[in-house]
């Protein structure tokens, strides 16, 4: 990249901020109606109750559930992109870590929201949580469940303070450059910063810190995840390989979700000279990397059920891969594996346009992989007599469809308000690359002497 | 000791009538839920007959039997359940706390039998049959997940009974509805951890199998079947 | 609190600011009142080098353990208080005690570290009145609080000297 001139970076990266186009307006427009649809369909389940979706014996956990571990799968782009690229000082991080970590809390903000979503009663949502309560009873902790609360509680938090944190030095930008009203609230929130290399090296070391910690914390997060199925002595759904499954697959989906969003930023917010084809190829290399983890973690699994030949296990394995859910198996592998892999594999392919479309299709395979993990085990239990379909009603398509509308939604409002890249961080990095050419050529010139 | 509740069904008498179904629709204010909801598989039969047909016609076989909670020692649904609105009482029952419910359904899930059903809707009773509910046993409202209970309002009030008679319980004087019911006295309900109670001496014949008894659940049923079934085997 | 009086320059690369520093310095004055303020982090350049030494990861571990005691205390307790038979399995279950205690620990380092962070840099503070908006704009500020009178003149030629683009000073009487 083009070394650019700080006053440069600071006014690209600022310019998405002002003012709204009316195509904007009217994508807002069209994304809020679905969310608002999505949230009365939850509103009619409500009042009615849960009949209204498509559950039923013996499948008591559908679509809901689905997106509960898609969404908070998806959550796990920014730990990687922002803690593990940060720790292992990969520079090309840089414009990409707050794009990730924005993903990460919306996206788990939407997970979140399935727990109550798919509740009987939703009111009473506050059992989980434990406060003495006037009836003297704690919640139980041996269930998985309650290890979600800690573990989805947990990561929200530190997700939402490592987004917010390097945001402050950018609010402080923001504020010195607006006037009126929006200098007051940008303000507000840069919290009266004004870089004094104390505040810089605080920050750079809290940055340090958060990201050693939310890397043991996203790991545990799907791995609790994973074991609300694997706890259970449902055929397929016990078997210890989920937790390393349930991680990698995260990373996956958050991987091909950030390059969605990344490709999607480029061209409506015109950033072609700071999210450059080298940061699509590194992280196309990334997800293929994560493609064929996937494909070996499948593979394993499968391998082992159909070895073991254990009679319930079969069943699922057979209605998966020759039965009445096989047309969603074999494309979940052609979206996860058999599309991507060539497009990533091969460097010419491995463009912008490419690697969008690979990760577009993950995104697909990697839902139809959780609806898969989920339904099929629950609908062939142990006892034939018991065994049955799943379909889904509006209620459930309807919220569905709410979740990434809203994603998207909190995405477009949210690159209005905050820059998308973190802009002193990108100048950090220029001059880091600067001070090291510098170097470089001082030396060479020593050394010629 | 306590008591420790258990059942043995004989599935050389049962004849599957499913007269011990209603007996337990009317004992515990289930709810039907209309040919709709029935067909979408949300009817709620705590006690269901379960039918497997085997052979082509004419020599067909059907093999049936009254599946209902296990009553498991080692539930898989009790240690799932956030709120400890599933757990395992002293006298071996696994209790539905149905106040403490949110409707997980991951007890649902977990339990191997499929004998757990939850309430999608609020149950309706058309008038009159609403004066026939039984003031023992609560009606429970949408969201909540419910389950046989061994006719618990039963085994207290015996118990209550014999205690404040100052006498011990006898033998076959708590009947759930089911066994109430049964007109070949197929099922039999007692104390399993009294040695001379007819459920023990049935449990301690040789015929007495468990159902899924290899996941290791520990079911409190006992199920004795017919001669005539291959090696004993119910599938 | 009112800001204190302050001179400083403003330089356009860390360069000329690395000159300014150390012409403060040869001036015999105090690190305690120079104050130097930035668009971005200089790391690797010595006139930001001050401040450096924290305990914070230190802090950071600490309130790992206070969450992770929190977490034992909090699964044991409860699981004493209220103990049910669930499955046949113990009262008090010992993995999910440790996955408990494990969530509150990282929950307690990461508190740790926002609370430290926030004290330690003084933030939030809307009050100081101690900034100049050209630091935005890419210029480092490098100056000196509450100079004495005679010094003023010595501290303007000094950073002036050392390529300060523009050299500011609060009145006193402000």
């Amino acid at each position: 990249m083009a070394t650019k001139s700080a006053e440069q970076i600071t006014i690209d990266l600022l310019r998405p901020l002002s003012g709204i186009s009316g195509r904007w307006a009217f994508a807002v427009a069209i994304l809020g109606g679905v969310v608002v649809a999505a949230l009365s369909a939850f509103g009619y389940q409500i009042y009615a109750g849960l009949g209204v979706s498509g559950l039923r014996m013996p499948v008591f956990w559908g679509f809901y559930i689905t997106n509960f571990v898609f969404w908070i799968g998806l959550s796990h782009a920014g730990t990687l992109i922002s803690a593990i690229l940060r720790l292992a000082n990969a520079t090309w991080r840089r414009p990409v870590t707050r794009c990730a970590e924005v993903i990460t809390v919306f996206a788990l903000s939407i997970g979140a929201t399935f727990p109550l979503i798919h509740l009987g009663r939703p009111w009473l949502a506050f059992f989980l949580f434990p406060y003495p309560s006037e009836r003297g009873i704690w919640p139980n902790i041996r269930s998985p469940l309650l290890w979600d609360f800690f573990a989805i509680n947990t990561y929200l938090i530190s997700s939402v303070t490592f987004l917010l944190l390097p945001m402050v030095p950018d609010f402080a930008l923001v504020r010195d450059r607006a006037e009126g009203m929006k200098k007051k609230i940008y303000g507000v929130l840069a919290l009266g910063w004004t870089g004094t290399p104390k505040q810089w090296h605080r920050l750079e070391t809290a940055m340090h810190i958060m990201a050693i910690a939310v890397i043991p914390v996203a790991v545990s997060v799907h791995s609790i995840v994973s074991w609300d199925f694997a706890m259970a002595p449902v055929p397929m759904w016990h078997s210890t390989i989920f937790a390393p499954y349930f991680v990698a697959g995260a990373i996956f989906s958050g991987i091909a979700a950030l390059i969605l969003a990344m490709a999607l930023l480029r061209k409506f917010l015109h950033l072609e000279e700071y999210l450059l084809p080298i940061h699509f190829e590194n992280l196309g290399k990334l997800l293929l990397v994560m493609s064929l983890l996937w494909f070996y973690f499948v593979f394993a699994e499968r391998l082992t059920a159909w070895y073991g030949n254990e009679s319930s296990e079969m069943a699922v394995f057979w209605t998966t891969q020759h039965g009445s859910y096989s047309p969603l198996f074999w494309t979940m592998v052609c979206c996860n594996f058999l599309i991507p892999f060539p497009i990533l594999a091969i460097k010419k392919l491995r463009t912008i346009t490419g690697t969008a479309i690979a990760s577009f299709t993950v995104v697909i395979g990697m839902w139809l992989e959780r609806f898969l993990i989920i339904v099929p085990s629950l609908s062939h239990k142990y006892l034939t007599y018991s065994w049955g379909t799943y379909r889904p009603t509006w209620v459930e398509i309807t919220i569905t469809a709410g979740t990434f509308c809203a994603m998207a939604l909190l995405y477009m409002i949210f690159s209005k308000i905050v820059p998308i890249i973190s802009i002193w961080e990108l100048k950090a990095g220029q001059h880091l690359k600067t001070q090291a050419v510098r170097l470089v050529v001082r030396s060479s010139e020593a050394g010629a002497d | 000791m306590s008591h420790q509740w258990g059942m043995a069904i004989d599935l050389d008498r049962c004849t599957g009538c499913e007269a011990c179904v209603v007996a337990c629709h009317a004992e515990n204010n289930i709810s039907t839920v209309g040919e709709e909801q029935a067909e979408l598989r949300r009817a709620k039969h705590w006690i269901r007959v379960e039918r497997y047909y085997e052979g082509e016609f004419p020599d067909v076989t059907v093999k049936f039997m009254p599946v209902f909670c296990q009553q498991c020692d080692a539930a898989p649904c009790e240690p799932v359940c956030p709120t400890f609105a599933s757990y395992h009482t002293s006298e071996g029952l696994n209790g539905q706390v149905y106040n403490r419910c949110i409707g997980t359904r991951y007890c649902a899930n977990a339990c191997p039998y499929v004998v757990r059903y939850f309430n999608f809707y609020n149950p309706v009773w058309d008038k009159p049959l609403h004066l026939q509910l039984n003031p023992d046993v609560s009606v429970r409202e949408v969201g909540v997940m419910e389950k046989c209970t061994f006719c618990v309002q039963r085994i207290k009030a015996g118990e209550i009974q014999a205690e404040a008679e100052k006498r011990e319980l006898k033998d076959g004087a708590i009947q759930p509805a089911c066994v109430q019911s049964c007109p070949t006295r197929a099922m039999v309900f007692g104390d399993l951890s009294d040695p001379e109670s007819e459920v023990s001496r049935l449990a301690h014949s040789g015929r007495s199998t468990k159902l899924l008894g290899e996941l290791g659940t520990r079911p409190k049923v006992n199920y004795l079947p017919r001669d005539s079934w291959h090696g004993n085997e119910i599938s | 609190m009112p800001s204190p009086p302050v001179i400083y320059g403003l330089f356009a690369d860390p360069e000329s600011a690395d000159r300014g520093m150390n012409a403060l310095h040869r001036a015999e004055i105090s690190s305690k009142k120079i104050v130097v303020m930035s668009a971005e982090p200089f790391d690797d350049y010595s006139f930001a080098k001050m401040d450096h030494h924290t305990p914070m990861p230190w802090i950071a571990a600490t309130g790992g353990v206070v969450g992770g005691t929190c977490g034992f205390l909090l699964a044991r307790l409860t699981q004493v208080a209220y103990p049910i038979n669930t499955g046949g399995m113990p009262i008090l279950a010992a993995w999910p005690t440790g996955i408990v205690t494990y969530e509150l620990t990282m929950l307690g380092a990461v508190l740790t570290t926002v609370v430290t962070l926030l004290i330690t840099t003084k933030l939030p503070n809307w009050k100081s009145k101690l900034y100049d908006e050209e630091v935005s704009n890419g210029k480092i500020l490098i100056g000196v609080l509450d100079p004495s009178d005679a010094a003023r003149a010595e501290i303007e030629n000094r950073l002036r000297g050392a390529g300060a683009v523009k050299v500011k000073a609060t009145n006193p009487h402000h």
